[in-house]
């Protein structure tokens, strides 16, 4: 494995079981994630996309297969293991933004960091450094309703960098936008990968989407192709 | 920002559900308080009964009479250090005939000496004694019915027929809180001299004072075994066991209450149950984000519960702080105004208040268990797939 490999997929298969019937969904697929790529993932509706990312960020589990993060075997690690891995390593992004709607921009960017032993003080300076990188910093004091939905999104992209992960996880996170506000979004996934060497993998239907991505995988019955 | 923070938040998501949850949970409350309330008051007339007064009566029933010379030998008892006797008049105020208070014949020389938790000042107490036709009456009463020292008032009995005129001598006040701040006190001589004469020298009980309170029940029998061989035969009774043998008929019905207070209760869980498990269940995929970004099944549990504990301080709050007005000022004021020997004294009790709250709160975190157990099985993938 190279210095640079992030994410080491290797034989991954899913099968789902439903009424006694065998669903296969992953047929040991190989996968390899770069330091600081952005790399997209297309294919049909139902091909397993989003099953693909969830396995890769400890959400779900392969049936057989490992997947090595920065040379961690994640399938080894206990449920609550992988909680607390993933509140370190991972930050997640949604098509729907999942943003807690009684809390302002700031405090939903803070959440991840209840999770550490960071002070108040220090939880709340590292969330307004993470809303000016997605240039939010006008906005803490908003609610998500007060926001358009390409702000929201911006909101939760400052919520999955806060911790400093590694790998930015993303299940097609311009879905629910419109070209303009897409654009931002992908403009600022760039960046996050060029200037701050984030990885990162984005789920996506849209092909303009992906052409700014560094490299585009297709996932089709069970198998990938580049 | 913390965690019961941010619980709190959301039990204050959805106001309007939000706000009946806890009106729910106010008006259980105010009803457990309220029957708690009735059942407490009822007792305390037992409880805070005098332990060294020994009430001694008819065999058979109150409603029957003694002959007069039986005080002089329970007064020869030893241990009996001074008794005294009374009559049910069943007296009625014209003027209010639809008010009830109980009006008794007493002894003046020694009714208050047996009965020292009901205080009269000295002189009216003195001027009492010189009236023949004088009364001392209940503070709670007199000022019910407006009457003051010298007012004169009639009253008739359906058990002794005629006017009587009385001139109220003196108002009581209690020291005890089985005492029963309503009742009219009267000259037992005035009421004999009244009457026929084959029908006079009959006394309604006798109530003794005894020096050692641990020998109310010892005494008690060597009373009665004295008029054994009589043509009446009597029985005695602590004033606590007396007054649980008058208030005993209703014991059934205490029962009752107390079983429909904690029914009350039990409703008030489901419906708080039944808003938690709701609210759940519509931030399924909320939940699936936060266990995505590495909270915890325990974290999650933790916003659950804290947000029906939320309700449940607000509900408990919200009612205690209805039940004083309500069940304290308004229920309790008619209570021991218009039903005074049967609640003489209608408080909450700090204990009834305690025990609310404590149940409002205890209870909250046990509906939550089930929507915050469930929460904890969540899977994080099913959750997040869940289209909001
Ligand atoms: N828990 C499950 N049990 C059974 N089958 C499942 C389960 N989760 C997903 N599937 C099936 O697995 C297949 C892949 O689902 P997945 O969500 O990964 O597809 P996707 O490529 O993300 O599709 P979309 O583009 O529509 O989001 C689908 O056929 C789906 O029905
Ligand atoms: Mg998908």
């Amino acid at each position: 494995m190279s210095e640079s490999t992030m994410v080491r997929v290797r034989g991954l298969s899913k099968i789902y079981e439903r009424g006694g019937e065998q669903l296969k969904v992953l047929s040991g697929l190989d996968l390899d994630l770069a330091e600081g790529t952005f790399e997209a993932l297309m294919g049909p509706s139902g091909s397993g996309k989003s099953t693909l990312l969830n396995i890769i960020a400890g959400l779900d589990r392969p049936s057989s297969g490992t997947v090595e993060v920065k040379g961690e075997d994640i399938s080894r690690l206990s449920e609550s293991a992988l909680a607390t891995w993933r509140s370190r390593t991972l930050g997640f992004i949604f098509q729907s933004y999942n943003l807690m709607p009684v809390l302002t921009a700031l405090e939903n960017v803070e959440l991840p960091l209840l999770l550490t032993k960071l002070g108040g003080a220090e939880r709340k300076k590292r969330a307004e450094i993470a809303l000016r990188i997605v240039g939010l910093e006008q906005r803490m004091d908003h609610y998500p309703r007060q926001l358009s939905g390409g702000q929201e999104q911006r909101v939760a992209i400052a919520r999955a960098i806060v911790n400093d992960p590694a790998i930015i996880v993303a299940d097609e996170p311009t879905g629910d936008l419109d070209r303009q506000s897409a654009d931002d979004i992908l403009t600022l996934l760039e960046k996050l990968a060029k200037d701050m060497n984030k990885t990162i993998l984005m789920v996506t239907h849209d092909p303009v989407a992906a052409d700014r991505a560094t490299k585009v995988h297709r996932l089709d019955k069970g198998a990938l192709s580049s | 920002m913390t965690f019961l923070g941010l619980s709190a938040k959301n039990a204050l998501r959805n106001r309007f559900r939000t706000v009946l949850t806890v009106l729910g949970v106010a008006i259980a409350v105010l009803a457990f308080v309220m029957l708690r309330t009735v059942v407490w008051a009822y007792n305390v007339g037992v409880e805070a009964a005098a332990p060294d007064r020994i009430v001694t009566r008819h065999k058979v029933t109150f409603v029957m009479q003694l002959p007069k010379r039986y005080i002089d030998t329970i007064r020869q008892e030893p241990g009996v250090t001074v008794a005294t006797w009374a009559n049910w008049f069943g007296g009625k105020d014209p003027k209010h005939d639809r008010e009830f208070f109980s009006t008794l014949a007493v002894d003046p020389e020694t009714y208050f000496q047996v009965y020292t938790d009901v205080a009269v000042a000295p002189a009216d107490l003195a001027a009492f004694k010189e009236n023949r036709r004088g009364a001392i009456v209940g503070d709670v009463i007199a000022k019910k019915f407006g009457w003051k020292v010298g007012d004169k008032v009639s009253l008739k009995s359906p058990i002794f027929p005629g006017d009587w005129e009385f001139a109220i001598s003196g108002i009581y006040t209690a020291t005890r809180k089985s005492v029963d701040r309503s009742t009219f006190l009267f000259h037992w001589n005035y009421l004999n001299e009244g009457m026929a004469a084959r029908q006079r020298d009959q006394i309604g009980w006798v109530v003794a004072k005894v020096s050692n309170p641990a020998r109310t029940a010892d005494m008690s029998l060597a009373i009665d075994r004295k008029f054994d061989e009589r043509d009446t035969q009597t029985l005695s009774q602590s004033e606590g066991a007396f007054n649980a043998s008058f208030l005993g008929m209703f014991t059934a019905v205490l029962k009752a209450i107390d079983v429909v207070s904690i029914v009350i209760i039990g409703i008030m869980m489901l419906i708080l149950g039944n808003t938690i498990a709701m609210g759940a269940r519509e931030r399924t995929q909320e939940y699936g984000a936060l266990r995505a970004i590495g909270f915890l099944p325990r974290h999650l549990a933790v916003f659950v519960l804290g947000e029906s504990f939320t309700i449940g301080v607000l509900g408990g709050t919200v009612g205690l702080l209805l039940s004083y007005p309500i069940v304290q000022l308004g229920m309790g004021r008619f209570l021991e105004e218009n039903m005074g020997s049967f609640f003489p004294y209608f408080r909450i009790s700090p204990g009834n208040a305690l025990l609310a709250m404590l149940l409002a709160v205890g209870m909250s975190l046990v509906a939550a268990g089930i929507p915050a157990w469930n929460v904890t099985r969540l899977r994080v993938v099913d959750a997040l797939r869940r289209v909001a």
